[in-house]
């Protein structure tokens, strides 16, 4: 194994276990900035986990096995996904393949616990976020699927390292298809991050939460534990968006670094579309999300009219 | 004739035997049992030829003399046949009472059983068309010996009525195909080979439940006793995509590329539909019986991508389609038959299967209560159980279609697979909802709460396609390849536990359900370390009360209005008050479906309207039947005059 690909498992594991909290709290603090309030440090959220880690659970009436099955099922599965992303175009070989819509598929597991879940206490906030996340599932699934197709166009494959290779020269700009993938791609980012527009995932009003919903009945190690695969989620949406989707030429340190600034930079960029967006209205998400399904099926028109290459 | 030849022979008589003593001994017991053997025995007679690839006895062959043979394909779908009929019939022999109706439905049940075999390996026209209408008739006579009431007539008599209007087109392309010695001969080419290729299409894929000639699948299935719908959803509908696979791949010379485009439009459209359809039903078995035509409309997306992968000129694909296909028929067949006899087991611990009705049966019913939700999380197609497998394998196919060499392919490749991704995210939706209000949460009903697990056999048969769904989700390597070399081209693929497809990143099964599984039950014993604190669920500090739990529309309404304009649901509350006191509110609400009241209704109307006005010709007087003699004789007269007759 190559020193290239040692340093991608370790920032594949560090990265994503450790550094993910970091960006959501990088976030709320920048946004706090942006809105004139001093707001929480970068760091508040590993106290949060710290705080909650020492906390004991609670066993809800009525509750089975699905209620205590189910934040590990997510926290696994979002594991999982951390150990097939490219960094720097590299990924040791876990045995786990790197196949994009494995991906997918480990995500939608994840959501299908937590919805589950909130079935399982029988209350009624969960659900309300419940259903209005597997309502956004069906559109997100199918534009990032679309999305997947238009990267897979230089090289035939859904394997993501090669699609990483396929996006190392600058020159992919030239491609329209490039263009309305990274389009694409950031209404799917958003979707899945649960960010404004799509979610607030600052809301304490349990009437207006998406993603939050499910988690409502959740305390100590379990809600921390979701906590994380929540700051997680964020980490693999903008990794595989600067490994994707930004070119990344040079030797593997230039790519590390790319990879560093972009994930920096898309922070920064959420933070700045979450202020001076207001949420919208739950029901016209999927009229955003068919929008990026339009680019994207105009992209591949534009690859096969520029000859396909 | 060999060993599976015998195999074959024993299973078959078997099944009679048992058919046979269930309907004269006092008990169908033991008769269900013999049958269950005799499935067993086909399933081992399937695998043999299927691992061998020798064909044995007849080939096909385009005379109307009875033959009957078993070649590669025919092995895998005996193979499908019998790993639902073992545990249904073994299901039967405990959910079926002992009285004139259980032995009647015993006897149903294998004659249905033997009907299903014999098309599978019927080898000439006489009997692939005789089984074929036994498989559709045997059912029928079954439903209505489980049940005589007016809706299960009138839905006996849809079923019977469209799947032989539509299904005439079966006969068609086959009496064509043996005209010009097609089976087992040199594929018909030229312009009938388009003739047939409709003809098919619209005669398998009424049978097959494929949309929009679906109307009569969510009718009759669920009216039929658990295991019979079973065996309908599970396998019945999954032999017309044999038959379909026999004639697009084997009998007919490619047509060109739509015949491939319109099996994967077609394909599109059921699978949105069909669970667009499924999410708005509030009974268990209906939802069942739409989530059908999902997944049949999957295996088409993946049969119609095999074809016009095989006509642009990409085998390596075009094999890995169509074994997706067959995977996906196996996959569907195996948890569908879980679902329908975990709904049997069900209805027969707590009486009906309205959705909002129920609740809380994983508590009372923990073994049915698992391998249900094992299965729904198959036909969600979630990792890594089999539904999972079949769809990626399919999704890549499409993909791949998607990144094609031609424009058209790929927008039509790229659109089906954003449909597919967005069915299964669908697919999930519908699960969660169905296992959220079957097994969790209160009961609704006193008949829930003190609801007692099935008896053995019933339980058994569940857990054997539970354990089957798993082993299928971590293994299916061990059959890709093998599926793969029954389609167009016979290409070898990588062989090993996961599938490992070129293009792809691969995808290790094996290793990540152990990871899922070690991960999941590290975390559980690191969260559970510490006590947890018992409390009632937080609703607003009132105690949590069914009477405001979440029902089936409710978790639904987001899509119902996402999609209202293409879904047009309607709804009616009528407030009656008095002096500005309301006494009383009445909310109706349903989604109807628009196939029937766009489609079938029109049709319906227009067929009683030509009725109506033919039957005022018969006016029953002797004299108005001697003028239309005369006027009869007349018209012959003046045409032979004229010369037209010869």
């Amino acid at each position: 194994m190559s020193l290239a690909t040692l340093i991608a498992g370790v920032v594949q594991v560090a990265g994503g276990v450790l550094g993910a909290p970091a960006i959501v709290g990088l976030i709320q603090h920048l946004k706090a900035r942006l809105q004139g309030r001093r707001g929480p440090p970068v760091l508040q959220p590993y106290r949060e986990l710290r705080r909650l880690w020492g906390k004991s659970g609670v066993a809800p009436e009525p509750h089975t096995l699905i209620y205590t099955l189910a934040p590990a099922v997510a926290v696994a599965s979002t594991a999982l996904v951390l150990l097939l992303l490219p960094i720097g175009g590299h990924a040791p070989d876990w045995g786990l393949g790197n196949d994009a819509l494995v991906l997918v598929g480990l995500l939608a597991l994840a959501r299908f616990a937590m919805t589950l879940a909130a079935w399982d206490t029988a209350g009624a906030f969960g659900l309300m976020g419940a259903a209005r996340d597997l309502m956004f599932s069906v559109f997100v699934e199918g534009l990032l699927l679309l999305v997947l197709v238009l990267l897979a166009l230089p090289l035939h494959s859904t394997d993501l390292l090669s699609v990483s290779h396929a996006a190392t020269l600058p020159e992919v700009w030239a491609r329209p298809a490039h263009w309305a993938a990274a389009l694409a791609f950031c209404l799917v980012i958003v979707a899945e991050t649960g960010r404004q527009p799509v979610d607030n995932p600052d809301t304490h009003l349990e009437l207006t939460m998406v993603h939050e919903g499910p988690l409502l009945e959740y305390a100590g190690r379990e809600l921390a534990y979701l906590q994380w695969s929540a700051a997680a989620r964020h980490w693999i949406m903008l990794v595989l968006a600067c490994e994707l989707l930004i070119p990344h030429p040079g030797p593997f340190v230039a790519q590390l670094a790319v990879l560093g600034g972009g994930v920096l930079a898309l922070s920064v960029a959420l933070a700045v579309c979450e202020t001076v967006q207001a949420k919208m209205r739950v029901l016209r998400v999927p009229l955003l999300l068919g929008s990026g399904a339009a680019l994207c099926l105009l992209g591949l028109a534009s690859w096969f009219a520029g000859g396909g290459g | 004739m060999g060993t599976p030849g015998a195999l074959v022979l024993a299973g078959v008589l078997a099944i009679a035997a048992g058919a046979l003593s269930a309907g004269l001994s006092r008990s169908p017991r033991a008769g269900l049992m013999a049958q269950s053997v005799g499935m067993v025995l086909l399933a081992l007679a399937g695998v043999w030829v299927l691992a061998s690839g020798h064909a044995v006895g007849a080939g096909f062959r385009s005379d109307v003399r009875p033959a009957f043979g078993l070649d590669g394909l025919s092995g895998f779908f005996l193979l499908v046949i019998a790993v639902v009929g073992a545990p249904a019939t073994l299901f039967a022999r405990d959910a079926l009472e002992a009285d004139w109706q259980g032995r009647s439905l015993a006897v149903a049940t294998g004659a249905f059983l033997l009907a299903l075999v014999g098309f599978v390996c019927a080898r000439d026209v006489s009997t692939f068309l005789g089984f074929w209408e036994l498989m559709t008739l045997v059912p029928a006579a079954a439903i209505l010996l489980a049940r005589q009431d007016r809706e299960a007539r009138h839905g006996v008599f849809v079923y019977l009525a469209i799947t032989h209007i539509g299904g005439s087109g079966v006969w068609v392309a086959m009496l064509v195909l043996a005209q010009h010695g097609a089976l087992g001969g040199h594929p018909l080419g030229g312009g009938l080979a388009a003739f047939v290729a409709c003809a098919s299409l619209v005669g398998f894929s009424t049978k097959a439940g494929l949309m929009p000639l679906h109307s009569w699948l969510p009718r009759a299935h669920p009216l039929a006793p658990a295991h019979i719908s079973a065996l309908m959803s599970g396998v019945m509908i999954k032999l017309a995509l044999y038959g379909l696979v026999r004639v697009l791949f084997q009998w007919l010379a490619p047509p060109g590329l739509w015949v491939g485009i319109t099996l994967m439009a077609v394909g599109a459209l059921s699978c949105v539909g069909g669970v667009l359809y499924a999410l708005m039903q509030h009974e268990l078995k209906r939802l069942l019986a739409f989530h059908s035509i999902e997944n049949v409309g999957i295996v088409a997306l993946g049969l119609g991508a095999s074809l016009v992968f095989r006509d642009i000129g990409q085998p390596m694909w075009s094999a890995i389609a169509f074994a997706a296909a067959l995977l996906h028929a196996l996959n569907h067949a195996l948890f569908k038959g879980l679902l329908f006899l975990g709904a049997g087991a069900f209805s027969k611990a707590v009486g009906g299967l309205e959705l909002d009705r129920l609740g809380g049966l994983l508590r009372r019913m923990p073994w049915t209560g698992a391998t249900f939700a094992l299965g729904a999380m198959a036909i969600a197609g979630l990792p890594p159980l089999n539904g999972f497998a079949s769809e990626w394998l399919t999704l890549q196919s499409l993909l791949h279609l998607g990144v094609a060499s031609h424009l058209g392919v790929a927008l039509a490749g790229a659109l089906a697979t954003a449909a597919l991704a967005g069915t299964a995210a669908l697919a999930v939706y519908c699960f969660v909802k169905v296992i959220g209000l079957v097994l969790l949460g209160l009961p609704r009903r006193s008949e829930c709460a003190e609801a007692s697990e099935v008896p053995v056999g019933m339980r058994a048969s569940m857990v054997f396609l539970a354990g089957s769904c798993v082993a299928l989700g971590v293994l299916p390597g061990l059959l890709v390849p093998t599926l793969a070399a029954l389609g167009p081209g016979r290409v070898r693929l990588h062989e090993g536990a996961g599938l490992n497809v070129p293009g792809t990143g691969s995808l290790p099964t094996l290793a990540l359900a152990l990871a899922l599984v070690l991960l999941v039950s590290a975390l559980v014993r690191l969260a559970r370390s510490r006590r947890a604190a018992p409390a009632p669920t937080w609703t607003c500090g009132q105690p949590p009360a069914t009477g405001l739990a979440w029902t089936s529309a409710g978790f639904t309404k987001p899509l119902r209005l996402v999609l209202e304009a293409l879904l047009r649901p309607q709804r009616e509350v009528r407030v009656i008050s008095s002096l500005g006191v309301v006494e009383s509110v009445t909310y109706q609400a349903e989604v109807p479906h628009l196939f029937d009241t766009l489609l079938y209704g029109p049709v319906s109307r227009g067929a009683l309207r030509a009725a109506g006005i033919a039957r005022s010709v018969q006016s029953g007087s002797l004299r108005a039947y001697l003028i239309y003699l005369l006027a009869l004789l007349g018209l012959l007269l003046a045409l032979a005059r004229t010369g037209v007759l010869g």
